[in-house]
């Protein structure tokens, strides 16, 4: 017989290593009970170094679903109830010692025995799912980043409203996404942090200063494909922009071109300056083609080439009688959930073809599902003839 | 609001934990009812070099395997922080205060999926499913 060791009695190690040709009593633990506060977590193999690092996170509010966060990716958390009895021994290491347990140590010595702390209702899983980044646009477009705000800052340290204003923390703690997703929604939607504070800078303002700077590449003969970094920000500063914002301009209408010796250099993006411009022409709603197209080329730098191409995802095209009109439609501007998604879709029209429809859709990311799934799962498709161009409709 | 996941046990040697799993539920003597601490429920023997068990809960055998989980539990517990004094003026601060923490991994489970055998047919007035022994199954 082995030594009787009070450490040993008790505890799952005593069922998981039971010798052959012996056996151990299974009881009630002396704390048996329901035990609310422990819970049994489904985990893939792969996810448990992150956990033993303590690099996972459950977010969300008390009115949201939890989920659960690894540094890059989002799951949701489901509970699977179990109809059998799940009986779970806590690891002797565990067992707490009270006086009960002392006083019964000679009989436990005897025999061992494994104790049954809890019944386990049943466990929870992990799915993994998009992040729920929509929030953030939500959050941030409560106190976006204006011109009032470029003035405000010379004044130094006035009391600027801090309503609406969100620190990585605070984001952290909103939005149901990984640290990574959520720095790729941010960098999606071209947030900017300020100050501390993750914004979004007014599409006026950001405009403003992109005219600014392609009025100043006139004056200073500037090639739109090389722009020197230091040389932009110093006259945009001298103009009256804060270095950051302007900085942020360039990132967002340009690239930044490798060119060593210390220097930064950057290419303005010809699609997004061109997209910024659309955008502007119409800002007060839908336009005839030719009447858009003409205002459209106007305003454009002289060195970029506006195409109709670069409107995908932002103008619908329609026929209105033997006109066409051009309107705005931002996929920018509409739920990341597929079947919202769809469902806005399907509302502004009840047919669409493959070629107007995939900008709106292509964005669209579903852990497991390809984008022909999600056609098949949320879209009905004719197509009139084998040659013919698929027409999908609502489910 | 966020819940990190507080993990102490280091790498990877969290304490191990065991299920044993067995269909139905295990139903108590009326006159245990209320004082199932230490009460014992049954004998678990593994008879053989095999990863076969038995279960024996009053004059019921069940019999059932070691089988490894397909992914591991982690059993995680609750602990609220309390900060009881404040609660009234905190309320927002309130809910926030949980932690979770890692209290170990189970990796296998003892399954009985089989009906209970009777052990003993000895011919004793009213020993019905649920006499005698502090526990016995009844299957659902």
């Amino acid at each position: 017989m082995e030594p009787c060791m009070l450490s040993i009695s008790g505890g799952a190690e005593a069922v998981l290593d039971l010798q052959e040709n012996s056996s151990i009593s299974v009881a009630y633990h002396p704390l048996y009970g329901p035990h609310d506060d422990l819970i049994l977590l489904e985990l893939d193999e792969k996810l448990l170094n992150d956990v033993i690092h303590q690099r996972v996170f459950l977010r969300g509010h008390p009115d949201e679903n939890a989920v659960f966060c690894t540094q890059s990716k989002t799951y949701a958390v489901k509970f699977v109830g179990s109809s059998n009895s799940v009986l779970l021994i806590p690891s002797s290491n565990q067992v707490p010692e009270d006086g009960d347990s002392q006083y019964g140590n000679q009989k436990k010595c005897d025999r061992d025995v494994a104790s049954v702390i809890k019944l386990a209702p049943g466990h929870l899983e992990l799915v993994e799912i998009a992040p729920k980044l929509d929030k953030i646009k939500l959050l941030l477009s409560e106190n976006p980043y204006k011109l009032e705000d470029v003035s405000a800052m010379e004044m130094e340290e006035t009391e600027t409203k801090k309503i609406g204003l969100y620190r990585w923390h605070d984001l952290v703690n909103e939005v149901q996404a990984s640290e990574e997703e959520l720095k790729s929604g941010l960098k999606a939607l071209s947030a900017v942090e300020i100050g501390g504070h993750w914004r979004l800078v007014d599409e006026s303002c950001i405009g403003m200063i992109l005219k600014m700077l392609l009025h100043n590449s006139v004056l200073n003969d500037w090639t739109l494909s090389a722009l020197d970094e230091d040389e932009v920000l110093n006259v945009l500063e001298a103009d009256g922009f804060p270095r950051n914002i302007a900085h942020h301009c360039l990132s967002v209408y340009g690239d930044k071109v490798n060119k060593g010796e210390g220097r930064c250099v950057w290419r303005l993006n010809e699609r997004r300056v061109c997209v910024h411009y659309a955008r502007d022409v119409l800002r007060d709603g839908r336009m005839r083609i030719d009447q858009f197209i003409d205002e459209w080329k106007k305003r454009v730098p002289e060195e970029m080439l506006a195409n109709f191409e670069m409107l995908d995802g932002e103008v619908l095209k329609e026929k209105l009688g033997v006109e066409t009109w051009v309107r705005p439609f931002k996929v920018s501007s509409l739920p990341s959930d597929p079947s919202e998604r769809f469902s806005i879709l399907f509302k502004e029209r009840p047919k669409w073809d493959w070629r107007d429809l995939e900008p709106y859709i292509r964005d669209l990311s579903v852990p497991g599902l390809s984008l022909e799934g999600l056609l098949l799962k949320f879209t009905r498709r004719v197509q009139a003839s084998s040659e013919a161009e698929p027409v999908f409709s609502a489910r | 609001m966020q819940i990190q996941l507080k993990c102490s046990c280091g790498d990877g040697s969290c304490p191990e934990w065991a299920i044993i799993e067995l269909q139905g539920v295990v139903e108590v003597q009326p006159s245990f009812q209320d004082q199932l601490q230490n009460l014992e429920i049954g004998k678990l023997c593994r008879p053989s070099s095999q990863d076969v068990y038995t279960f024996t809960v009053g004059y019921h055998e069940l019999t059932g395997t070691k089988v490894p989980l397909k992914k591991p539990f982690l059993v995680l517990k609750k602990v609220k922080l309390g900060d009881t004094e404040q609660s009234s003026n905190n309320d927002s601060a309130d809910s926030a205060k949980v932690e979770l923490e890692v209290v170990g991994i189970i990796r296998h489970r003892i399954l009985f999926k089989t009906r209970p055998k009777a052990l003993i047919s000895r011919a004793e007035p009213v020993v019905k499913e649920r006499a005698r022994a502090s526990g016995s199954i009844g299957s659902n």
